[in-house]
């Protein structure tokens, strides 16, 4: 019986993925004139299109680190990176992309932005920062 | 952390001071042994390796029982995954004043959907675990969630009935 539970949770489970993969293909989405655009040092903005509009959608005349990561593949293991920046007063926002493997950091413009001291941050959390890219929103 | 199994209930709670290693104390009930007892535990990351889909760990950990020096543990245990895939493995050696033995484990998941950050997320697995004072390999299938700093994660054996591990990060 107690099988039974397990095997009926299991099912549970699959049919969410699918309902999700559904969700996701319904979710159209126009790129015209998007900030996800933006070339950054010759690179195209790597970010999910949705995700980057929404984050900076009430960042005007802020800046954003898009932060490359490493080894970023658990939502638990990556709950402490939210908890290290959201002790810097200078953050005013954040978001993390397991997905694209980036995480969103705000700051205001006139913030000086030292990669080194996020390559800290994430590492302190026992993950790599390997690339940033500064957008100015 | 809260565990139980056919051999123990236990709950560990422990704190990292780096990403390398973390310290605890582990209150246990051994159902096989019919005691209670404390272990003091360290976990040290031998090795990690980060790529930009996966994380590959190894680990040692020791403890020694508030029974006494001559009780204690030490082993490794690993884990490669991805967003989709999981494996993990663990070696275990457990010395106590009567009994000396051993515990391995496998352990093979899959993620039926990628959830994001915040979401839900789900792993399908299967456990292998074998223990010398139990004797022979049992496997079975283990359900894991975790959502936020909260995950759980539930087995059940015919022959060793529940294999329940709860945890919380602070």
């Amino acid at each position: 019986m107690k099988y039974l539970y397990l095997v009926f949770a299991m099912m549970a489970a699959v049919y969410t993925s699918a309902h999700n993969h559904t969700m996701h293909d319904m979710d159209s989405h126009n790129h015209e004139g998007h900030l996800h655009d933006t070339m950054v040092d010759g690179k195209l903005l790597e970010v999910d299109p949705k995700r980057f509009d929404d984050f900076v959608a009430e960042l005007e005349g802020k800046q954003v680190a898009v932060v490359s990561v490493s080894g970023m593949v658990c939502d638990f293991c990556a709950r402490g990176i939210e908890k290290t920046f959201s002790k810097d007063k200078s953050v005013l926002k954040l978001d993390v992309d397991l997905s694209g493997g980036k995480v969103l950091i705000a700051f205001d413009k006139d913030r000086i932005i030292d990669f080194e001291d996020i390559k800290k941050k994430i590492l302190s959390n026992g993950q790599n920062a390997t690339d940033l890219q500064i957008i100015k929103i | 952390m809260l565990q139980s199994n056919e051999m123990q209930n236990s709950t560990y709670y422990h704190y990292s001071p780096t990403y390398k290693y973390s310290v605890g104390i582990e209150s246990v009930n051994s159902q096989y042994f019919k005691e209670d007892y404390l272990y003091y535990r360290i976990t040290y990351l031998v090795n990690r390796k980060n790529t930009k889909n996966s994380q590959r760990n190894l680990y040692l950990q020791s403890g020694i029982s508030s029974a006494g020096l001559d009780h204690n543990f030490y082993g490794v245990h690993g884990d490669w995954e991805t967003r989709r895939l999981f494996s993990g493995f663990g070696y275990k050696v457990t010395h106590t004043q009567t009994l000396d033995y051993a515990e391995q484990f496998l352990q093979l998941g899959v993620a039926p959907y990628i959830g994001e950050y915040g979401d839900m997320h789900t792993w399908l697995m299967v456990k292998s675990r074998h223990n010398e004072l139990i004797g022979g390999w049992n496997t079975y299938p283990v359900l894991k969630f975790f959502k936020g700093n909260a995950l759980v994660e539930f087995g059940y054996s015919d022959t060793s009935n529940w294999d329940i591990h709860l945890m919380y990060r602070f």
